[in-house]
Parts: C-alpha cells; sequence; structure tokens
C-alpha cells in the first residue's frame, strides 16, 4: 500500500472534521408550524451507552452487565447506516459529547415549533425479551428515572412514555403507579413483540393501572421475536430487514382486534391505545371486515357489544408514520375519510430515524380541514395535554 | 324450513292486488317454534314462524342481500357482560340469515345491529282454528 492511499484513508476516517462543518451547515431554519398546537406522538430517545442508566439500576443488575453485557436480545436484521450507531438520521452530526436531548430540542422540538413531543425510547422495548423479569422491570425503572432526569426534566415539551415489563404486568402496574402522576408521564409503552396479544387478560394489571392512572398504552413495533416473544410474523420470522419492515401492521391489527374482542375497551371505558409505526392503510379493510364478521358472529364474543369499528375510533389511534397515501389528493381525501383520519389519526415523526416524516411535508399530504386533528388535536386529548 | 314442513301454495296472486287475506294452515299445524313457508304467489314466498306463542310473519327476502330467511337458524338472544360470560335470553326469538348469518329479531324483522334494516313483515292472526296470513 502506498502512502498516499493510507494518508487517503484516515483523511476518510476523520469524521469529526465533515461532521463539525456539516452541524454549522445544518443549523436547522425554523419552519412553519403545520397546525397551532403540533404533538409528535414518536420521537425516540435513547441511552448513549447501558452506563448511562447505572446510577438507576441496583447494585445487582449494574454487577452482571459489567461481567456479561446487557444480555438484550437484538434483532437480527440490518437498519440504515446512521449516525453514531444511536440511529440518528447521517444528515444530523451526533458528536462523541452532543447532548442528545437538547440536539433533539433543537433540531427537531424548536426547528418545527413542536408543542408536545412523546419520548418512545427504542433500545429498552427489548427488556421485553429477557427471559428475567426482575432484570426486566428494573432496566425499565432505570430507564425511566434516565428520561426523566436527562431527557424531560430539560424541557416540558418532551413527555415520557413509561417503559415496563410487558411480561411482568404485576410489577409494569406498580411502575405506572409510582410514574403515573408525574407531570412528564404521558403515556405507557407496551412494544408490539409478545406472548399474546394485548387484549389477554394476562395484561390485565397494566390496562387497569393505565385506566386509573388515566394514560393511554402506546404500541411501538419492537421486540418481535426476541427472548420468549413471538416471531415478527405467524408465518415465521422474515429473513431481511425490508421484509420485516412489512410485518409491522399485522402485528398492530392482531393486538387491535385482540383489544377489541377481548373486552378491554368495555373494561376500561377510559383506556385508549395508540400505534405508532405500524402504517395506516390496513385500517379501513381491517374496519370493513371486522363490522361485516361481528354482525355474523356476535353471538360468540356477546361482550363485544358494538360495531368493532365503533371501539376502533372510538379507542385506538395510530400514527401517521411511515405515512402511504394514494398519490392523487382526491383519492388521498377518499382514502383519509374511509380511515376515519380525522379521528384516528396522529401525527408521528419517527424522529431521528431515517425514514421519519418531517413535519412540513407530511402536512402538505393532508387536505387542510384535517392537519388541526391530526397535527395536534387528537394527541393532545389522547395525551390529556389540556 | 326444515323437511316435513309444508308449503301452501296460494293460487292466482301473480298481479297485483289490494291487501287479502290467506288461510295457511291449521294453528295446531304451527305450534310455538314451527315455521311455514308461504308462496303467495308473489316474486318471494312469506314465511310465517310461531315465536313462543306469536305468530309472525317475514318475506322470504333477507333487507342485506335477499338470503332466503326460512332457512335460518332460529335461536336465542345471546348476550354477555364479560369474556367467557353467557346468557341466554328470549329463546326462538333471534333468526340468523342463512346466507351471511345476520341476525334479526323475529318480532320485529329489523337486525339485530341496525333496526332500520328489516325485513318485510306481515300480519297473521288466528281465526277459529285457522292461521290467517294478511299480505
Amino acid at each position: 500500500m502506498t502512502p498516499s492511499a493510507i494518508a487517503t484513508d484516515s483523511a476518510v476516517a476523520d469524521p469529526p472534521a465533515v461532521t463539525t462543518a456539516r452541524a454549522a451547515e445544518d443549523a436547522p431554519a425554523r419552519a412553519r408550524k403545520v397546525a397551532p398546537y403540533v404533538v409528535d406522538c414518536d420521537c425516540h430517545h435513547v441511552w448513549r451507552q447501558i452506563e448511562d442508566i447505572f446510577p438507576y439500576l441496583p447494585r445487582r443488575y449494574v454487577e452482571s452487565i459489567k461481567d456479561f453485557g446487557p444480555m438484550m436480545p437484538k434483532y437480527p436484521y440490518t437498519n440504515m447506516r446512521n449516525n453514531s450507531g444511536l440511529a440518528f438520521r447521517v444528515d444530523h452530526a451526533i458528536e462523541s459529547d452532543t447532548d442528545l436531548a437538547e440536539f433533539t430540542i433543537e433540531n427537531h422540538v424548536e426547528a418545527y415549533g413542536i408543542d408536545a413531543v412523546l419520548l418512545t425510547g427504542s433500545s429498552v422495548y427489548s427488556a421485553a425479551g429477557l427471559p428475567d423479569q426482575d432484570y426486566a422491570a428494573a432496566l425499565c425503572r432505570a430507564f425511566n428515572d434516565y428520561t426523566l432526569e436527562h431527557w424531560a426534566a430539560k424541557d416540558p415539551r418532551l413527555l415520557m412514555t413509561i417503559a415496563v415489563p410487558v411480561h411482568d404486568p404485576r410489577q409494569a402496574a406498580v411502575e405506572i403507579e409510582r410514574l403515573g402522576s408525574h407531570p412528564s408521564a404521558a403515556a405507557v409503552m407496551m412494544p408490539a413483540g409478545a406472548r399474546s396479544p394485548f387484549g389477554n387478560r394476562f395484561y390485565d394489571p397494566i390496562h387497569a393501572a393505565a385506566a386509573e392512572q388515566g394514560l393511554p398504552i402506546v404500541t411501538h413495533f419492537g421486540c418481535e421475536g426476541q427472548g420468549p416473544t413471538n416471531p415478527p410474523t405467524a408465518a415465521g420470522f422474515p429473513s431481511y430487514y425490508l421484509e420485516m419492515r412489512m410485518a409491522r401492521p399485522q402485528i398492530a391489527q392482531a393486538h387491535s382486534a385482540s383489544l377489541i374482542c377481548e373486552g378491554v375497551f368495555e373494561r376500561y371505558p377510559t383506556l385508549q391505545w395508540l400505534f405508532v409505526e405500524v402504517d395506516t392503510w390496513w385500517i379501513p379493510g381491517l374496519l370493513w371486515h371486522f363490522d361485516a364478521d361481528w354482525k355474523a358472529t356476535r353471538e360468540y364474543t356477546p361482550w363485544v357489544k358494538r360495531l368493532p369499528s365503533e371501539y376502533f375510533r372510538g379507542h385506538i389511534r395510530v400514527g401517521t408514520q411511515p405515512l402511504q397515501l394514494p398519490e392523487r389528493r382526491q383519492d388521498a381525501a377518499a382514502f383519509l375519510r374511509w380511515m376515519h383520519a380525522g379521528e384516528v389519526l396522529v401525527y408521528a415523526s419517527d424522529y431521528p430515524h431515517w425514514d421519519w416524516d418531517e413535519p412540513t411535508p407530511t402536512a402538505a399530504r393532508f387536505p387542510k380541514e384535517l392537519r388541526e386533528a391530526v397535527f395536534g388535536g387528537n394527541a393532545r386529548e389522547l395525551l390529556n395535554l389540556g | 324450513m326444515t323437511a316435513g314442513e309444508g308449503t301452501a301454495a296460494v293460487r292466482g296472486a301473480a298481479e297485483r292486488r289490494p291487501p287479502r287475506e290467506v288461510a295457511i294452515c291449521r294453528l295446531d299445524e304451527l305450534p310455538p317454534g314451527a315455521r311455514r313457508e308461504v308462496d303467495v304467489g308473489g316474486r318471494h314466498a312469506v314465511c310465517v314462524f310461531n315465536v313462543g306463542g306469536d305468530l309472525v310473519a317475514l318475506r322470504n327476502l333477507c333487507p342485506h342481500r335477499g338470503g332466503k330467511l326460512t332457512r335460518g337458524f332460529v335461536g336465542p338472544l345471546v348476550t354477555g357482560d364479560a369474556p367467557g360470560r353467557f346468557r341466554y335470553e328470549r329463546e326462538g326469538e333471534i333468526l340468523h340469515c342463512p346466507t351471511h348469518q345476520w341476525e334479526f329479531d323475529l318480532k320485529t324483522g329489523c337486525a339485530l345491529h341496525d333496526p332500520r334494516l328489516c325485513a318485510k313483515t306481515y300480519r297473521v292472526s288466528v281465526r277459529g282454528d285457522q292461521v290467517i296470513l294478511h299480505t
């Protein structure tokens, strides 16, 4: 290898020079607000490294992580090339000392005039795939305390989803009760990967605690096929990342059907459920088929007292991202009517991931009369934001 | 209609005519739980049910997609307030259209899930020992 080739390599491997220049260039212009009150229902936050949550974690688990690593299951799929291994978009410059919360506030919340963002976590989803339920519970508790101190405390617009050990509903309920009345706590997170669908009575303590605290439950795809949870599809494991992404809507459909058929919303008439990053296109078809079949099979599940679509429209909300709509405006308007978008959809960005939906161009795809509800109003009601 | 039940054909009713009365059968031939399909000469037959002693008649045409109501299962209204809990009410009063299994209240002819979706009903009376259908 020639000396010049070595020099070239080192120049390429010198990210700070590149990213610093880029950071200055990319100082965000302030975008016009897309609605009078804007809420983003899916903004990811992470720990930089597992050590960030050590101050909140019992000694037993700190020691075992030091000895054995976090032992958290991982998705056996690629994602997209990203910045700093933290899943930030490649055009966002994250330095080793960047405060992620402040970066998010400046580049996302401030940049688009967002009034409230729901911090949805991400790496913590895999806690539901840990066979050791006490470790999972401790990890969720520690992540919640980390979120409160290092994220929510920095800005009242940052709202927390309470991470819970989904597979240990009693401990999950205790955590919901511990944090439910905190002013930053806006929802409970149940990532989609599960051992049984979320309407199952196994989860009743979580339903009850969330209803009691007046918090909606949020399901983001995640943890499918990890540890003791079921594979991402009933047909088995997808082989590829693209294929896995196509599995998300069916998981949300399964959980939605379960919540309705198990009578969860009859038992907890105030409970609301939010699905994020599971697509939206399936909503019309599911509701049409669900209602038609209910008319025929009502007597087998008579505790489902109303049309399934009524429960869906009354209790289930779905994040807009990743938004798929027909290109022609009149087709898109019809499609949005079919999914009852004015009631059901809430804006979700998925910031800072590569496939995020930026507020301004996303809003432009909606008819004007829907923007106030979809980009703020519906979520404001869902998250009790006054 | 199940095997063994008869069809009373009424002749000469093809053209439109003012309301009329048709004697169908003797009352003891239509005991509680029984039904009888009656050809009144129009495009659709009429089905007369004895619902626990009350006689009701429906046009044999489901208002949803035209199923033959007379062939449907008749059972109770099943209700329940919690998963796994079932209550049986109104025995013999609920008709399930055989085509799509939608439930209809025999007493009104209307779908349980939509009171605006109703099969056409007819009055039935008893004169002497005869069941009279008023069409």
